[in-house]
């Protein structure tokens, strides 16, 4: 009791602080990803491993708690155990006034999973702690059989690098505001398209993963002259436009992307660092092909993905939280009206995609891992995809009954001499 | 593996319908696969007891009004237990949201019925026992219920610290009523002001890094 430890706490990341305020029992914010091994998971080796993890991992030992102003991370001595998968895909994991960490380690036969709260850290930051967490557990348990060859691990940035606050380090200032607030007017976006359905009884996530060649489906891309993530976000514009009641087809079709801002600022940091882009694609009369739509995303992706551009969207959301107005007003009041202006911005938004990329391990571990696989809540049908080796996994997650969109999307894939592994939660 | 003939893709696990198109499979070479996914009952957050609570509530409130109107009083008893059941709510409201955390819990609570005593008092014929009784006491009471419970939940002196300060600054309150000359007995207050002094002065004398640190970390902006 009379400690004088020093109370250890961190602010919040600016993406943080919205998912934070944001979250709720039906769109809980928590991102799941998954390694598939060819083997049964052991669960006191993964326990070790986690333990073993969790050390390079300092900040994913805390705690969320709410100040007068703003909400903050608190260090705990909380000790996470690894469970067998017992609750819906990416279940809550965030309640207001309970202490506990925010993110959990499930395993289900032959898979792990690692289910983030987003307020900790985002798909990329969470997959260095998942290919941590994997790499000990395979040297674990594989020690004899990797005999003298242990690989090193492949992400070992310094501690205080992985709990950098990129989001602040990269913040220029207040004049790109006042900037990005005049050419605000050049394009104003409408209200988008938004896919109805009905909810599934608890709210739960209804996931639907396919598992293809990526190098076939990259084929594929390749003979449209685009990438991957422009031909499957075209795939779901197209999916999405095919399953549109007639009536709703004068609103455009818009995606919402999120963009990894390590690959255009240098950061070594496991917290959130990134920020998103929309492409939008309004259908025209008559019939729409997918390289019509393949063209126009292509664009959207060259005009958007640019230093200038997102240096300019990093500094608004910046410098909303650095204004001196909005820091002093408490945070009830911050959180209604982050959420109003969240369910505001809702309606511009059609869906969402997001690509992880591709994820590499030693090679040495190849013959132990099967792929690996990435999912979110959503408030809609929405893609999270990534590759690891030749293994392209592309997972639907929707909060609907429906799955129309979904059986479209494969089906286009399907019938283009695809060879599409399908394994659902349903 | 299963096949979906329609959709043209392989099924893994023993789905008996495509998860795509809802067709049924067909069922494939027989063996049985590994489930890819676990199957989880439905989960819905069921409050029995707030349920039946709720039922007794409208019971009540219907019964007493239904009561009043065959048997007329002087009193307008019905209103008082509608106000009693409102007050009992709101209390629980606040128990069940805030279980987590007992020192704000507790804190909640002594907020909550202080009020609650006032209006009742003034519903009542303001005779002043809220002013002169109550809240004093209620801030002693939730001092000593705080430090007892901290104890006991063994709670690390940074968790209560800060609300232990608001309950400490809650007690002086009453010193508003003396001067004020809003009370007629003054012991109850006087030993609530006396006793949350003493109170606050320990937890700066002994406390004093820590209630530093706490604030620094709920207050910055």
């Amino acid at each position: 009791m009379k400690q004088r430890k020093k109370v250890e706490w961190t602010r919040l990341d600016n993406a943080s602080k919205y998912f934070a305020a944001v979250s709720n029992f039906k769109d809980t914010k928590v991102f799941r990803l998954a390694c598939e091994l060819y083997e049964d998971v052991d669960p006191e080796a993964l326990q070790k491993a986690l333990d073993l993890t969790l050390e390079s991992f300092p900040l994913y030992r805390s705690v969320l708690r709410r100040g007068i102003f703003w909400y903050y991370l608190e260090a705990s001595d909380i000790k996470p155990t690894v469970e067998i998968e017992s609750l819906p895909v990416c279940a809550p994991i965030y309640y207001k006034d309970r202490r506990n960490l925010l993110f959990r380690v499930f395993y289900y036969n032959s898979r792990i999973n690692l289910e983030v709260f987003h307020a900790l850290s985002d798909g990329t930051g969470a997959l260095w702690f998942l290919k941590t967490l994997v790499h000990h557990y395979l040297v674990l348990k594989h020690k004899e059989e990797l005999g003298g060859r242990i690989p090193e691990l492949n992400y070992i940035a310094p501690i205080s690098k992985k709990m950098d606050d990129s989001f602040r380090r990269y913040y220029t200032g207040g004049k790109i505001f006042k900037q990005h607030a005049r050419n605000d007017d050049v394009k104003k976006e409408s209200a988008a398209y938004r896919i109805r359905g009905t909810r599934t009884e608890d709210s739960r996530m209804r996931l639907i993963e396919g598992s293809m060649s990526a190098k076939a489906v990259l084929g594929q891309a390749h003979a449209y002259d685009t990438t991957l993530t422009v031909y499957i976000a075209s795939l779901f514009i197209y999916s999405i436009y095919k399953e549109m009641p007639a009536r709703a087809k004068n609103f455009p079709i818009i995606l919402s992307i999120p963009i990894n801002l390590r690959q255009f600022f240098e950061s070594a940091t496991a917290r959130n660092f990134f920020s998103t882009m929309n492409v939008s694609y309004r259908f025209e009369k008559g019939e729409a092909g997918l390289g019509d739509i393949i063209q126009k995303v292509r664009e959207t992706f060259q005009r958007e993905l640019t230093e200038e551009m997102l240096n300019k969207q990093l500094n608004h959301f910046m410098s909303l939280e650095k204004n001196p107005l909005a820091r002093v007003v408490p945070l009830p009041l911050k959180d209604y009206s982050i959420r109003l202006v969240d369910k505001l911005n809702d309606r511009k938004i059609t869906a969402a995609l997001s690509n992880i990329g591709r994820i590499t391990m030693p090679e040495e571990f190849d013959g132990y891992i099967r792929q690996f696989s990435v999912c979110t809540s959503a408030r809609r049908p929405q893609i999270c995809m990534c590759t690891y080796g030749d293994r392209l996994v592309i997972s639907f997650t929707s909060p609907f009954r429906e799955t129309d969109i979904q059986s479209t999307f494969f089906k286009y894939l399907s019938q283009s001499n695809i060879d599409i592994e399908i394994s659902s939660n349903f | 593996m299963r096949y979906c003939s329609h959709c043209k893709v392989r099924i893994r696990g023993n789905k008996e319908f495509c998860p795509l198109c809802g067709n049924s499979l067909p069922a494939g070479d027989g063996s049985a696969q590994k489930e890819v996914y676990p199957e989880i009952p439905p989960f819905y957050e069921r409050h029995v007891a707030v349920r039946i609570m709720a039922f007794i509530s409208i019971a009540a409130v219907v019964t007493s009004f239904a009561v009043y109107m065959i048997f007329p009083a002087s009193v307008n008893w019905p209103l008082l237990v509608v106000f009693g059941i409102l007050s009992m709510w709101l209390s629980l409201v606040v128990v069940i949201r805030k279980r987590h955390n007992m020192p704000k819990t507790i804190m909640w609570q002594v907020t909550v019925a202080s009020a609650l005593s006032v209006f009742w008092d003034w519903e009542t014929g303001w005779k002043g026992w809220s002013r002169e009784y109550f809240i004093p006491i209620a801030c002693v009471t939730a001092m000593l219920v705080m430090y007892v419970t901290a104890k006991i939940m063994k709670l690390s002196v940074r968790d209560y610290i800060a609300y232990a300060l608001l309950n400490g600054l809650f007690g002086i309150v009453p010193i508003l009523f003396i001067l004020l000359d809003w009370i007629e007995v003054y012991h109850a207050s006087i030993v609530c002001i006396a006793l949350s002094i003493i109170f606050i002065s320990a937890i700066f004398i002994f406390q004093g890094e820590n209630i530093k640190e706490e604030l620094n970390k709920r207050m910055h902006i």
